[in-house]
C-alpha cells in the first residue's frame, strides 16, 4: 500500500516536472510562432536568410557527422581492442568537450586561427579563412560533438571483448573484413544511436559556433544564430517561427532515437 | 618432434610468464598443458599460435622456425576458452569463415562444412545463431570452425571451462575420440588434473612459468619428478614429520613427504597381517563419499586420510585401527624420492 503511494507520488512529480520544464515551453514556442497566423509563420521560415541558415546548419551537421563517426569508430576501436600506454589519458581527453563550456571551445579557435591566433600568418599566406567563415563553424561543431559516437561505442565494444576479432584474424581475415563481418554487426545500433545524438547536438550547437561565426547574415549564420539575431531585433514572431523548425527537427530526432534505443536494447539481450 | 619450443622466455611487465620453457610434441599426439592459474600455460599456447611473441627462444612447427610468421599463416587452429564464436553469424557461416577468407570455391566450402557438421554431430543446427545453442554445442562449433581450414595443429584453451560439470565428462571423451579420428596434433590447456589425465596422451606440467615434468599420465602419477608435480597430481597430503610414520626414516635434505590416500591401508587391529610394519591410530572422522568412505585417522599426532571400501569393516569415530603405509614421496628442494615402507620390505624378505 505504502509502496503504491510512493510510486504514484514519484511518477506524478516526474510528469509534472517534465510538463512544466519541457513540454510547456516547447508548446509555447509553437503557439507563439503561429500567433499571427500561418502566413507570417511561413514568410519567416521561408525568408532567404532563414533558408541560408538552415542550409549552413545542415551542411555543418553533415560534415561533422561524417568526420565524428569515423573518428569515433577509430577512437573506440583503438581504446577497446588494443593495449597501449596512455590509454586512460586518451579516454579522458575524448570527454573534454562534454565538460568544457562551448564558449571556451569557440575562443580556443579564435586564439588559434583568428587574427590574434598563432596560425593566422600561415592561413593568411595560403589565403584560407577559418574564423568568421564556414570552416570555423564546422570545426567548432566537430569539437563540441566529437565524444558522442565514441562514448556510445566504447562500453559496447568493451563488453564484447576482442576474442571474436582475434579469432577472425587468426583465420587470416584482414582489418576491413573483420570490421564488416564481426565488429560492425555488433555495434551497428550503438553506432547509429551515437550518430543521432551527435546530429541533434550539431544541429542545435550555439555557444562555440556563436564565437567563431561573426554572425554574417546569409554567410555564417546557422539556424540557432539566426533565431538569436531575430530575437535581439525584437522580431519575436519570426524568431519563434524559426525556433519551431528546430523544435520539430528535435522531436523527429527524438522519435528516431527511441526506435534505435529499442533495437539496441533488444540486441543487448543477445 | 612436430612442435618444438626451445628456451622460451616471456615477460609481461614484472611477471615472468615463461622461464626457459622447452618441450617437444610428437606428430599426432594429444598433449595436455596442466598447471595452476598463473603458471604460464595459456601464454605458451598463445605463443605457439602466434598471438603473443616470445622475448627469447625459438618455436618450431613441422621443423620450421615460426617466430616471425604471423598467426594467420602458421596453419594453426585455435579454440578459445570463451569459444569466441561470431555471434551475428549462423553455425554454418561460423564454420565456413576460415574457408571464405581463403577464397575457396563455394561448392568446396559447402562440402567441407557439411562434413564437419556431421563429424561434430551438429546436423540440423546449421542456421542457428550461437546464442541459441547449449554450451556443449557451442564448443563443438568452435572446434569445427578451428578444424575447417585443415590446420596441422590444433590448440585449445581450457576447452571445458565454460561447460556444466555434468556435460563436461561426456564432452571429454567425445573430444578425445574426435581428435583421434581426425588425427591432428593437438595441445590443450587445463588447470583440472582429472581432465588432463583423462584426455591427454601426454601431460606437460607447468608452474611459475617453468615446465616441471613431461610424461604420460601414468608415468607422472607414479613417478613425479619434482615436488610440485608430486603435490599437484593426485590427492596429496603433505606431512612434515614423516619420520614418525612406521617404516620410514627422515632423510636429510627431504623436509616433507607427500602421502596419497591410496598409499594407506586401514584394518582392525586384530586383523593386521604385518604388525611390525604398521602402527596404531584412532579414527577421527568418517565421511561418506558415494563410492567409498573417507577416513581421517590420527597416527602419532599426524592426521592422515585414507579411503575405505563400503563393503569392508565398519569404523566409527574413536575406533582404534591399524594403519599400514606402503609408500611416500619424499620432497627435496628440486627432487622427489619415492620410498617404500622399510619394515614391510624386510618382512617380505624374511618370509622368502
Amino acid at each position: 500500500m505504502k509502496g503504491k503511494i510512493t510510486r504514484w507520488v514519484l511518477v506524478g512529480l516526474g510528469v509534472l516536472f517534465i510538463a512544466l520544464m519541457l513540454l510547456l515551453p516547447l508548446a509555447a514556442v509553437l503557439v507563439y510562432a503561429l500567433r499571427q497566423g500561418w502566413a507570417t509563420f511561413l514568410s519567416a521560415v521561408t525568408d532567404t536568410y532563414a533558408i541560408k541558415a538552415l542550409q549552413l546548419t545542415l551542411l555543418a551537421a553533415g560534415i561533422t557527422l561524417a568526420i565524428n563517426t569515423v573518428f569515433g569508430l577509430f577512437a573506440a576501436w583503438a581504446i577497446t581492442k588494443f593495449r597501449f600506454r596512455g590509454k586512460q589519458a586518451l579516454t579522458t581527453l575524448i570527454d573534454i568537450p562534454f565538460s568544457i563550456s562551448p564558449i571556451v571551445a569557440g575562443l580556443v579557435f579564435i586564439v588559434v586561427f583568428g587574427r590574434i591566433g598563432w596560425a593566422y600568418p600561415l592561413l593568411e599566406a595560403w589565403n584560407i579563412k577559418i574564423v568568421f567563415a564556414v570552416p570555423g563553424i564546422v570545426l567548432a561543431t566537430i569539437f563540441v560533438t566529437f565524444p558522442f559516437v565514441s562514448r556510445e561505442l566504447i562500453p559496447l565494444m568493451q563488453a564484447s571483448g576482442s576474442d571474436e576479432e582475434t579469432a577472425a584474424a587468426l583465420m587470416g581475415a584482414r582489418g576491413l573484413r573483420i570490421f564488416r563481418r564481426v565488429t560492425l554487426p555488433h555495434i551497428k545500433w550503438g553506432l547509429l544511436y551515437g550518430v543521432i545524438l551527435c546530429t541533434a547536438r550539431a544541429l542545435g550547437e550555439f555557444g562555440a559556433v556563436s564565437v567563431v561565426s561573426g554572425h554574417l547574415r546569409g554567410k555564417t549564420n546557422t539556424l540557432p544564430l539566426h533565431v538569436e539575431i531575430l530575437y535581439s531585433e525584437f522580431r519575436l514572431t519570426a524568431a519563434f517561427s524559426v525556433a519551431s523548425v528546430l523544435v520539430v527537427i528535435a522531436v523527429l530526432i527524438l522519435i528516431l532515437r527511441n526506435i534505435v534505443e529499442h533495437k539496441l536494447k533488444r540486441e543487448e539481450r543477445l | 618432434m612436430y612442435v618444438e619450443l626451445k628456451d622460451i622466455d616471456k615477460r609481461f611487465g614484472s611477471f615472468q610468464a615463461s622461464d626457459g620453457v622447452s618441450f617437444g610434441v610428437a606428430k599426432g599426439k594429444l598433449i595436455g598443458l596442466l598447471g595452476p592459474s598463473g603458471s604460464g600455460k595459456t601464454t605458451i599456447l598463445r605463443m605457439i599460435a602466434g598471438l603473443e611473441a616470445p622475448d627469447a627462444g625459438d618455436i618450431l612447427i613441422g621443423g620450421k622456425r615460426v617466430n616471425d610468421i604471423s598467426a594467420a599463416k602458421r596453419g594453426v587452429g585455435f579454440v578459445f576458452q570463451s569459444y569466441a564464436l561470431f555471434r551475428y553469424m549462423s553455425v554454418f557461416d561460423n564454420i565456413a569463415f576460415g574457408l571464405t577468407v581463403q577464397k575457396k570455391e563455394r561448392a568446396y566450402i559447402k562440402e567441407r562444412v557439411d562434413e564437419l557438421i556431421r563429424l561434430t554431430g551438429l546436423s540440423g543446427l546449421e542456421a542457428r545463431r550461437p546464442h541459441q545453442l547449449s554450451g556443449g554445442q557451442r564448443q563443438r562449433v568452435a572446434f569445427a570452425r578451428a578444424l575447417a581450414p585443415n590446420p596441422h595443429l590444433l590448440l585449445l584453451d581450457e576447452p571445458f571451462a565454460a561447460i556444466d560439470a555434468k556435460v563436461r565428462k561426456e564432452l571429454r571423451s567425445w573430444l578425445r575420440e574426435t581428435i583421434g579420428k581426425v588425427g591432428i596434433t593437438s595441445i590443450f590447456v587445463t588447470h583440472d588434473q582429472d581432465e588432463a589425465v583423462e584426455v591427454a596422451d601426454e601431460i606437460i606440467i607447468t608452474n611459475k612459468g617453468r615446465v616441471e615434468q613431461i610424461g604420460t599420465p601414468t608415468d607422472i602419477y607414479k613417478n613425479p619428478a619434482t615436488p610440485f608435480a608430486a603435490e599437484f597430481i593426485g590427492e596429496s597430503l603433505i606431512i612434515a614429520d614423516y619420520g614418525r610414520l612406521h617404516g620410514f626414516e627422515k632423510l636429510p635434505g627431504f623436509g616433507s613427504a607427500v602421502l596419497r590416500p591410496e598409499f594407506v591401508r586401514v584394518v582392525k587391529p586384530e586383523q593386521e597381517p604385518y604388525p611390525h610394519a604398521s602402527q596404531r591410530g584412532t579414527v577421527a572422522e568418517v565421511l561418506f563419499r558415494g563410492n567409498s568412505l573417507e577416513l581421517s585417522i590420527d597416527v602419532s599426532g599426524i592426521r592422515l586420510i585414507a579411503y575405505h571400501s563400503l563393503d569392508g569393516d565398519v569404523f566409527q569415530p574413536g575406533d582404534a585401527v591399524s594403519v599400514l603405509i606402503h609408500r611416500l614421496f619424499l620432497l627435496g628442494a628440486r627432487e622427489v624420492k619415492k620410498t617404500e615402507n622399510a619394515s614391510l620390505q624386510n618382512n617380505t624378505a624374511f618370509f622368502i
